[in-house]
């Protein structure tokens, strides 16, 4: 039995694009979906421009030190709940970026992470699959560890 | 070369025969702007290609690589470690500031009578007095200060009102923060902030092999990856003095028209969305789908496809795809009139368009921007045809060029290239050669230089690689088209509509990605 909100939620989540400092291939599938081949929008989903409108904020690149807090504050104006989506091999773990001196290496090193999409870039049915998945765990709730607010120095 | 010669005798000017594969000049310092204003002087398309900063050991080497109209030409100055200071070139050259900034910020070169030095690239809580590409600097140690946050609020000083614009922003696809001052609502000022995208591939390039290098410089840029792919191979080739087969330079020439075709189909789309045209968007976009599909059957992928390497490409078309990829061209080409024709004639887009961002032929010399951008204002280059690389030397196409200079003529010099693009692959795959694809080449490479130029979507592209004889290169040094037209907009932003951003801003076709790398 899922209540009236989740339903909701899965049937038409809004969802926000910022690039943490990818190269671009990845931002260009994520709009790719929007058109008439992947046309996610036949899923309820929404490019939200605004992350205060937003449910799942998409994220791509490997996160340089330029953008940490600058996600951090995005993630932060989202309203509860929120998901959060690593699109990407560098959103994932950083990618061919490792170890460059101005990245952080993955998203989930500055906010945290409820979804990881794989690939260099991630085909656009990967990236659909990842948040058709995502809006599906939601139907069966269970609980999860590290949500909520992040500790910020 | 004759001419520089005899104007530059007296000079302290030392020049090395068949050096970096065309000429390169050695100066000692302040010595540059001699040579430069002889430069400028012989040729008005002489222009600064890039600055590129090396770590020489006890000196650091600025080194100024300048494009004439039928030649790149090296000016190398050294500078002390302990003193680095040069004489800035800007007052010869405008369009050189943004790579004197960079040069600055990564090399930590202090360039003398820079109108604004500042920081650029690297990001705000960056450690004073750390310089990145210098080599006993490790990615590990360096210590960021407290993060802040100031994006810098919009603020009302007067009559100017301050607005910021990004990073996170639904009109750019990728972090970058222009801050606008405004008049009501004419622009007065335009204040960039790029760097959001910096992630030091440039030095992460040295601590990888050859081969390792070539996937990294294609992430890059997601959208033009094969054109950093091939800059880069055919910059070590180069340096090797490989000759890659004929069959492998046709198959390059493909998929560079290829990256090419879905690049410009991207973009000429993407100026739709900008204006509140969102058919014309989702049209574009639709279409584009089966370039991305023939680049996948051609390569293996469909965005960055790892195709080509040192010595050709990694693998062979078949010859029954031949009529496959010929079908779809064929399809997008009796597509193109109707898209021509929205690009001519529809009037709600002229009115978007035309005389928006309007940059003088005078202005895109002096600024030394490249491309659809350079092309727009009636500045006659191409890489492709001024200095053949791969089959393109073979293969007969037009170079578009527009007299107007504003959002519309640049926007339809993409268009015609979209066209020039389907031909180009046509005869590649009507004269495509049979035998071997790729040759085998050392994993060491011997010690040298080489500098390269390729025509990305966006314009020219530029390598530098210095090699030390090691499976590692000494120094990579990407210039990118889209840094070299940024200062296209912000000159043309000044004095119109804050309305008028976005399509002016999206005729440059900006990749952040590309220009912080």
């Amino acid at each position: 039995m899922i209540n009236i909100t989740t339903w909701a939620r899965t049937k038409s989540p809004w969802v926000l694009h910022f690039n943490t400092g990818a190269c671009n291939g990845c931002d260009i599938e994520v709009v790719a979906l929007l058109t008439p081949k992947y046309d996610v929008e036949r899923f309820g989903v929404k490019l939200e421009p605004s992350p205060r409108h937003a449910d799942v904020l998409l994220t791509t690149g490997a996160v340089t030190h330029q953008c940490t807090d600058r996600l951090k504050r995005i993630y932060e104006q989202m309203p509860q709940p929120k998901f959060v989506v690593a699109i990407g091999a560098c959103a994932c773990a950083g990618g061919v970026f490792q170890d460059c001196y101005n990245v952080v290496g993955g998203v989930d090193k500055a906010i945290p992470v409820n979804a990881y999409i794989p690939g260099c870039p991630p085909r656009p049915e990967a990236i659909l699959d990842g948040v058709v998945k995502l809006l599906g765990s939601l139907q069966t709730p269970k609980k999860t560890k590290g949500r909520g607010e992040i500790k910020r120095p | 070369m004759k001419l520089l010669e005899t104007k530059l005798r007296e000079k302290p000017v030392q020049f090395l025969p068949g050096h970096l594969g065309i000429v390169a000049i050695r100066v000692n310092a302040d010595a540059h702007r001699d040579v430069l204003k002889v430069l400028l002087n012989a040729d008005e398309k002489t222009a600064v290609s890039a600055i590129s900063g090396l770590d020489l050991g006890v000196n650091l080497g600025v080194f100024y690589h300048i494009r004439t109209s039928n030649a790149i030409i090296t000016i190398q100055a050294e500078v002390p470690k302990e003193k680095p200071k040069i004489a800035t070139i800007t007052d010869l050259v405008p369009g050189a500031a943004f790579h004197e900034m960079e040069v600055a910020d990564l090399l930590g070169v202090v360039f003398e009578g820079h109108p604004c030095p500042a920081r650029f690239v690297l990001p705000d809580n960056w450690p004073q007095g750390v310089y990145p590409l210098r080599k006993d600097i490790k990615s590990g140690d360096i210590k960021l200060n407290p993060a802040t946050t100031s994006d810098g609020e919009a603020s009302d000083d007067g009559k100017l009102v301050r607005i910021v614009i990004g990073p996170q922003h639904p009109a750019l696809l990728e972090p970058e923060k222009f801050a606008v001052r405004v008049e009501g609502e004419i622009v007065r000022a335009v204040e960039p902030r790029i760097g959001y995208v910096h992630r030091g591939v440039e030095k992460a390039a040295e601590s990888r092999t050859y081969l390792q290098d070539v996937y990294l410089v294609e992430r890059i840029c997601g959208i033009c990856n094969s054109c950093h792919a091939t800059a880069f191979v055919e910059t070590v080739e180069k340096i090797l003095k490989t000759e890659v087969p004929p069959r492998g330079k046709y198959l390059r020439t493909i998929i560079l028209e290829l990256n090419r075709l879905h690049s410009h189909l991207l973009t000429l789309g993407h100026a739709g969305l900008e204006i509140g045209y969102e058919t014309l968007f989702q049209y574009f976009w639709r279409d584009r789908e089966p370039i991305m599909d023939l680049t996948e059957m051609v390569t293996g992928n469909r965005v960055i496809s790892s195709s080509l390497t040192v010595g050709g490409v990694r693998r062979d078309l078949k010859e029954s795809d031949i009529p496959k990829i010929k079908a779809v061209l064929a399809d997008l080409r009796k597509k193109l009139p109707f898209y021509t024709q929205i690009y001519r004639n529809e009037p709600s887009l002229k009115m978007r368009m035309q005389k928006v961002g309007t940059l003088s032929r005078e202005d895109a010399l002096k600024l030394n921007v490249v491309g659809p951008v350079a092309r727009g204002s009636g500045v006659d280059i191409d890489v492709r045809r001024d200095e053949p690389y791969e089959a393109y030397g073979e293969i007969p196409f037009k170079v578009i060029t527009y007299k107007a200079g504003d959002t519309w003529a640049r926007m339809n010099v993409r268009m015609d290239e979209v066209e020039e693009s389907i031909s180009i692959i046509e005869y590649a795959l009507d004269h495509l050669p049979a035998g071997a694809y790729r040759v085998k080449v050392p994993r060491v490479v011997p010690a040298g230089e080489a500098v390269n130029r390729v025509e990305a979507p966006r314009g020219e592209l530029f390598y530098y690689v210095k090699s030390n004889g090691s499976a590692y290169p000494e120094r990579v040094k990407v210039r990118t088209p889209t840094f070299a037209n940024i200062p296209a907009f912000l000159k043309t932003a000044i004095g119109e509509s804050i309305a008028d951003i976005p399509p002016n801003f999206v005729s440059l076709d900006p990749c952040f990605s590309c220009t912080d790398r």
